[in-house]
């Protein structure tokens, strides 16, 4: 109540009449506002987070439990299961027929692979299940944030900080949300506010990542002796470059998560490439031309740079467990400023 | 009392409709395609209006390249929705719904409010969309029924519960309060000389229903703006005018009376009574028992403009109102036997009325104003969101600079006859309008007593405008009626 605008017996109903009269020369200014609707619309309609949307759907939250190709792949791995436990039954069967001791051995062998194979699994699953969380944790953010519903902003912001409950970085963070939780502030407030705590840190962390493996393969690049070395490499590196971000995110994923984690991030990546996430595609492509101007190795080097840089910036987008809200989204520029900044930086 | 032949043939026919209603309702769900939403308010909330606006929507769609005028509303802003029309209602004996009138009114070059409703109309909106993804994903449609009727008529919807004695003793306890004794006097001074024991007379009753109905309609009056006024035929008795079902009154009946055969207290309970079961009972059983889901309109600003007594006596309408209507979650069994309303949303209409940044105050008045009535529902396991809405938007906002301070204002075309801070409007000027603030705490409107409050005393008060200035063919302007489609249906068209 300091605001002396909100007392309301300051002020009482007002009418000021608008129309043209030329009598007496009005005493008040009517200024014209944008519409505030409008302005709330366009908010809803962010382009980067509909193309976060879409990508989760190919990555951890699809849509059906149905499909065909998912049909025929089960239906493979149930016939290769039979057939490799038919394998296995026949095989103890013979170690028991050559020798008590042989086939005692091998049916121990057989239940330690099998107890390993389920350990494997178990992981896997929960790590899957970890991935898919924080997608949903992101859906249901952006969600509330639209709505500006503070029950389920409050929720999910709970949610968000059990994500983080074993990173000691973010303890006071937590403390903070935690007592701002049960004070009166709005659902919008409170999940810029959790986004201003909890994600620099760890969107810096991603960054770095990024530029890191930016730098690394536009040298190795530049200098690799055979295309297919390059080709792997690249390869190699955004999919580490996708876990590492995964990981620094709260996501932990396994082999089959990260497989989903690619499609997801490959997905993402069609779907802005015409976008040029954060700045102007001109731009890199006019870093492209210079660099290449100067030698076609440089140039190649530059723009395996560039990809792995965008691929970066759509693993940012697809695994961070809220959209940029408060914060604005990096672009190239802010991860690899080396690559387009006339290569300043390029030490090789 | 033993029941008479006719209560007992209603007795039948309600077992019959509940028989036909879980047929309707097998077929539905086999199909799985509509949905009935009901559209609740009181007379003056909006009702006609959310509903031409909700069509208009639905069934002119922006061309591609247009502005999306529903962005919250997903299969909009997904670009799923193909298109919407208008198709034959599925009962033949009740009114089609004016939509094109009420369009012609809404845009036509004399713009104004369509008037307000007499009769019952219903109306099928069928809309053709993409699904989105599952099994069934392709084109596909969905049909939403709505019902339109004189808001006056779901006052009755209480009654059903009462007992004529109980229903004469609640009405004279609200007339006695202070701020309804100028227009009740007249019919409390005719009631109280009628003896419920004395013999029945026809012209009596109607003198006395007569009067009723007067101290009904000065009460709802503009200036009053009090809610709680059943029955409601007597305000607006569509066909039934002068029948006996609606020539009666509440009675001053002492406690523990008992009517004797042949006396007027006995004619006036058994067409109490009729009234119910020939009036009332229908009405309800053909209308509301199969909803899925609903939306509550109230016109808030009306009774805040009026009062705190106003603001009570529409929060204990709107609280009797909803407490008949099946709320609930539903699993498959209930939806065939015991139809449900699953999700219902409440809106404060006319939100255009005030600056958005009014719009959280407004909403927690009424939250206030409908507590009973949502955490009945929520208990029971139905969704409930609050919203302010405005089907059509008649202003924008501006900022108003007035010596040294600055005012969250509002411009657009008060109606005629409005009058404000010493200005009076005759409709064709335009005007920026500074409402008042609303207070942070929403108990503080409900506190004190106060009916009519005079425009120099009051905090706040709420002009009203006349429709927005819209091409033929453009999308009507809106506030957060996107929002209120995504709640209310969104859900269906994935």
């Amino acid at each position: 109540m300091s605001d002396p605008r909100l007392d309301p017996r300051r002020f009482r109903p007002r009418a000021f009449r608008l129309d043209d009269q030329p009598s007496a020369a009005p005493d008040f200014v009517v200024e014209e506002k944008p519409d505030a609707y409008q302005i709330e619309a366009e908010l809803l309609l962010d382009p980067a987070e509909q193309a976060v949307e879409k990508a989760q759907k190919q990555g951890f939250l699809g849509g059906g439990v149905f499909s065909w190709s998912g049909l025929l792949l089960s239906a493979l791995g149930g016939l290769v299961s039979f057939a490799f436990t038919l394998w296995l039954s026949n095989l103890i069967d013979s170690l028991f027929a050559r020798s008590a001791a042989l086939g005692v051995i091998g049916l121990g062998l057989a239940a330690l692979a099998l107890l390993a194979a389920l350990v494997l699994a178990g992981r896997e699953i929960k790590s899957i299940f970890r991935q898919r969380q924080i997608a949903l944790l992101h859906r249901e953010l952006a969600l509330a944030h639209e709505s500006d519903d503070s029950d389920l902003s409050r929720k999910k912001v709970r949610e968000l900080c059990a994500l983080y409950k074993h990173d000691p970085f973010a303890a006071a963070a937590r403390e903070k949300l935690k007592a701002l939780r049960d004070e009166i502030i709005d659902g919008r407030d409170l999940i810029d506010i959790a986004e201003r705590q909890l994600m620099p840190r760890l969107d810096d962390a991603a960054r770095k990542e990024i530029a890191d493996a930016a730098k690394r393969v536009s040298v190795v690049a530049a200098i690799s002796p055979r295309a297919i070395v390059d080709v792997i490499f690249v390869a190699a590196q955004a999919l580490r470059l996708i876990r590492r971000i995964a990981e620094i995110y709260g996501g932990r994923p396994g082999l089959l998560g990260a497989w989903r984690l690619a499609r997801a991030v490959g997905a993402h990546l069609a779907i802005t490439a015409g976008m040029a996430v954060g700045d102007s595609l001109l731009q890199q492509v006019l870093g492209h031309g210079i660099a290449a101007k100067i030698s076609a190795r440089l140039g190649e080097g530059v723009l395996n740079g560039l990809l792995t840089a965008r691929i970066g910036l759509s693993a940012m987008a697809v695994c961070r467990p809220m959209p940029f809200f408060a914060r604005k989204p990096p672009g190239i520029a802010e991860v690899a400023p080396f690559l387009i900044g006339g290569d300043k930086n390029k030490g090789s | 009392l033993s029941i008479p032949p006719e209560f007992a043939l209603s007795f039948l026919s309600d077992l019959m409709q509940e028989a036909l209603n879980s047929a309707a309702n097998l077929s539905e769900l086999l199909r799985g395609k509509g949905l009935r939403l009901g559209v609740t308010g009181l007379s003056r909330a909006g009702k006609t209006v959310f509903i031409t606006a909700l069509a208009r929507q639905l069934t002119q769609l922006a061309g591609p390249g247009e502005k999306n005028p529903l962005p919250v509303f997903r299969v909009a802003a997904e670009d799923r929705l193909i298109g919407g029309r208008l198709e034959p209602q599925p009962d033949d004996h009740v009114a089609r719904f004016s939509y094109e009138d009420h369009v012609a009114a809404l845009t036509g070059p004399d713009r104004h409010w369509p008037q307000s409703t007499r009769q019952i109309s219903e109306l099928r909106l069928r809309v053709d969309f993409m699904r989105r993804d599952g099994f069934r994903s392709g084109p596909s449609h969905f049909t939403i029924d709505i019902v339109d009727y004189p808001g006056e008529w779901l006052l009755d919807l209480p009654l059903l519960q009462k007992s004529y004695a109980e229903w004469s003793h609640e009405t004279f306890f609200a007339s006695a309060a202070a701020a309804r004794a100028p227009f009740a006097s007249n019919w409390r001074g005719f009631a109280a000389s009628l003896d419920p024991a004395g013999p029945e007379d026809e012209a009596l009753a109607r003198r006395a229903a007569e009067t009723f109905t007067g101290y009904l309609r000065a009460a709802r009056g503009d200036v009053y703006a009090l809610s709680t006024l059943p029955p409601g035929r007597f305000l607006m008795p569509g066909d039934l005018e002068g029948s006996p079902a609606l020539t009666f009154a509440p009675l001053r009946l002492p406690e523990g009376f008992e009517a004797a055969n042949g006396s007027l207290a006995a004619m006036m309970e058994r067409r109490y009574e009729s009234y119910k079961a020939l009036v009332v009972r229908p009405f309800f059983r053909d209308h509301f028992a199969r909803l899925d889901r609903q939306i509550v309109l109230v016109d808030a600003l009306a009774a805040l403009n009026s009062g705190p007594d106003a603001l009570r006596d529409l929060q204990n309408a709107l609280n009797e109102v909803l407490a008949a209507f099946r709320v609930g979650r539903g699993g498959m069994l209930a939806t065939l036997f015991r139809p449900k309303i699953d999700k219902i949303l409440v809106a404060a209409t006319k939100a255009d009325h005030l600056h958005h940044q009014s719009h959280d105050r407004l909403e927690a008045i009424l939250r206030q104003l409908t507590d009973r009535a949502i955490s009945r529902s929520e208990f029971s396991g139905a969704e409930v969101d609050v919203i302010a809405l405005a089907a059509v938007r008649a202003t924008r906002e501006a900022a108003v600079r007035h010596g040294r301070e600055t005012l969250d204002a509002i411009v657009g075309v008060p109606l005629a006859g409005e009058k404000l801070d010493g200005q009076f409007f005759d409709g064709k000027t335009e005007a920026a309008i500074f409402p008042g603030q609303l207070p942070t705490d929403p108990r503080q409107v409900f506190r004190g007593d106060g009916l009519a409050i005079a425009e120099g005393d009051a905090d706040v008060r709420f002009l009203r405008f006349r429709p927005p200035l819209v091409g033929r063919h453009e999308p009507l302007p809106h506030i957060r009626l996107d929002r209120a489609c995504q709640f209310l249906f969104g859900d269906r068209l994935t």
